[in-house]
């Protein structure tokens, strides 16, 4: 992985870097990348797509009723930014 | 003073929950400036709920005979009206507005909580220099780490700070704190505890469970907190049992590992040991072939960082937690909140995750790690066609100095070379105190079963407490 292709995932992830912080990561990414590609060893060919998801083994489903939620005096409390009800973010459409 | 003796003391009105409790806060007040083990920290109101368990216990309504004892939380365990960080500064400043579902179970017990312990940012290490705000010391040695992630639930409980705690476990976050302090561990059953309220790293893998400074600890804080629960689909209906099984070496069937070559030599030799105590009194041993633990910690690497690189996204500067608005626009509030909330490893590991879950990438590594994950399952199901239990070392070494593997993340990851398979298994394992090396730094044993079968598992770790060989007295000195 170069530092190019790293923006490319890091935009993906939403998450910025330049300067030395971006070597420093792309080098132990890469160190990382080539101790994870042990995997690709395995020969994982008797595994069904059952095999795959083990604590699926039954639906958990609920009755469909209503229940309690944080009301807008709770978020008031935990949003960054809150006027008059509502949790206010940069404008969105640019003109 | 043993979990054990704080429930029996409070029974039997020897002492009252306040008392007990403002013990265990002048000893945080002496040792925990050395130890670093909280991140926050309110006396006021841990005095006022130990008043209110004594007032509910002299008037004959106790919530249950638990009522009082007082227990220590992770900081990524949500409490209504609390601070909860785990570990990082984008929720440095969220309070939570609601109760995980374990704290509601404490709660309607008449536990006296303790939050705030200190953690690798999101769980995401193994010493918890990962985290935002200070890195927990060891209490047997400061100058070393303490395990992670759940560094401080662990520290806390080994400097005699608090009987019991509550940590989460998603690759060893449990258990290997607990083997280097000193303590039990608990991972229990993936599903056996509800996860609602716990800040997710990677929700295939994490599970909360108890430590403590005896079995018994472990045995009541499990059977509080287990069971199904409406708002985790993954919880199970399995029934929560009494977990004190009757267990008789003669004849019991336990696997064992060959001895590493990379494991301290203290290690190596308390094993062998175990082994050999074991053997005298019956049990039959059976050497299993862990080849596949080399493949654990890659597995675990791609699945919990793909996970959790879904699971952070929710981070986003917006609802709750650090908003940066230096930028101008709305990609820039995301970019900048989460470039600046989120520490080093953090970043890492969203980053490798997202790249495993890329178009072009994803068979070959998020897809392959899955399918290598159900090898690993179903070698644990082979395990246990032959065997009871497991009994391995917890940690290949005993707690490592602060600094010396910061710098190499590899080296790192590899401190969970022991732990990871359980996760990614889904079964239970528990950490045992088994001894102190040379050094007299604290050896963890680990020991698993099959799905749902933590009741054979603390009765082995019974046996084994009642033999001062394999028991560790907790420092009173912190040096």
């Amino acid at each position: 992985m170069d530092s190019k292709k790293l923006q490319e995932i890091a935009f993906l992830a939403r998450l910025r870097f330049a300067g030395k912080e971006l070597d420093e990561l792309t080098d132990d990414l890469n160190k990382i990348m080539s101790y994870v590609d042990k995997v690709k060893e395995l020969d994982t060919r008797s595994i069904t797509e059952e095999d795959l998801y083990p604590h699926l083994q039954e639906n958990a489903i609920r009755k469909d009723e209503i229940g309690t939620s944080l009301g807008r005096d709770e978020l008031s409390k935990i949003s960054p930014k809150f006027e008059n009800g509502y949790i206010v973010v940069p404008r969105v459409i640019e003109t | 003073m043993k979990y054990k003796e704080i429930k029996e003391g409070l029974a039997s009105k020897k002492f009252s929950s306040q008392e007990i409790c403002e013990t265990f806060l002048k000893r945080i007040r002496d040792v925990e400036p050395k130890i670093s083990a909280f991140i926050h920290h309110n006396e006021e109101k841990i005095l006022q709920n130990a008043k209110d368990s004594d007032k509910r216990r002299s008037g004959g309504k106790e919530l249950s005979p638990l009522d009082g004892i007082p227990i220590g939380i992770k900081d990524n365990i949500c409490i209504l009206g609390e601070r909860t960080t785990a570990g990082s500064k984008i929720l440095e400043n969220f309070v939570s507005p609601y109760n995980a579902t374990v704290i509601d179970k404490l709660n309607n017990h008449g536990f006296v909580l303790f939050p705030g312990l200190n953690m690798d940012e999101f769980a995401m290490g193994s010493s918890t220099e990962n985290s935002a705000y200070q890195t927990t010391k060891n209490p047997f040695d400061t100058s070393r780490i303490p395990g992670g992630s759940s560094g401080g639930s662990a520290a806390a409980v080994a400097a005699s700070m608090l009987p019991i705690s509550l940590g989460s476990d998603t690759g060893g976050s449990i258990r290997q704190p607990a083997a280097l302090c000193g303590i039990y561990g608990l991972k229990p059953t993936y599903g056996r505890v509800s996860r609602y309220g716990l800040i997710a790293y990677a929700s295939s893998l994490d599970q909360i469970g108890p430590f403590s400074n005896d079995s018994e600890g472990i045995e009541d804080i499990l059977k509080v907190i287990s069971g199904s629960d409406l708002h985790d689909a993954t919880s199970s209906k399995e029934p929560t049992p009494n977990f004190s099984e009757k267990l008789d070496l003669k004849g019991l069937k336990i696997g064992v590992m060959e001895v590493g070559s990379e494991w301290s030599e203290a290690i190596q030799k308390k094993y062998k040991q175990m082994i050999e105590y074991l053997e005298s009194k019956g049990a039959i041993t059976t050497k299993l072939d862990f080849s596949l633990n080399e493949y654990s910690i890659p597995v675990y690497y791609i699945i919990a960082t793909a996970e959790c690189s879904s699971n952070l996204s929710r981070f986003d500067g917006i609802r709750y937690g650090y908003r940066n608005e230096d930028g101008k626009k709305l990609e820039d509030l995301y970019l900048d909140s989460r470039s600046k909330g989120f520490g080093k490893e953090v970043k890492r590991r969203i980053l490798l995750g997202t790249f495993s879950l890329s178009s072009g990438y994803y068979d070959a590594y998020y897809g392959q790690a899955q399918k290598a994950r159900a090898l690993i399952r179903k070698g644990y199901d082979l395990f246990f066609d032959k065997v009871d239990l497991i009994l391995q070392p917890t940690s290949p070494t005993t707690a490592f100095k602060i600094g010396e593997k910061t710098k190499d993340p590899i080296q790192m990851y590899k401190a969970d070379i022991l732990t990871t398979s359980v996760n990614l298994a889904g079964v239970p394992a528990l950490s045992i105190p088994a001894g102190l090396d040379e050094e007299g730094l604290p050896i963890g044993m680990q020991i698993t079963a099959k799905h749902f079968q933590e009741g054979k598992i603390l009765s082995l770790a019974k046996i084994f407490e009642s033999i001062p060989e394999f028991s560790i007295p907790l420092p009173r000195e912190i040096k």
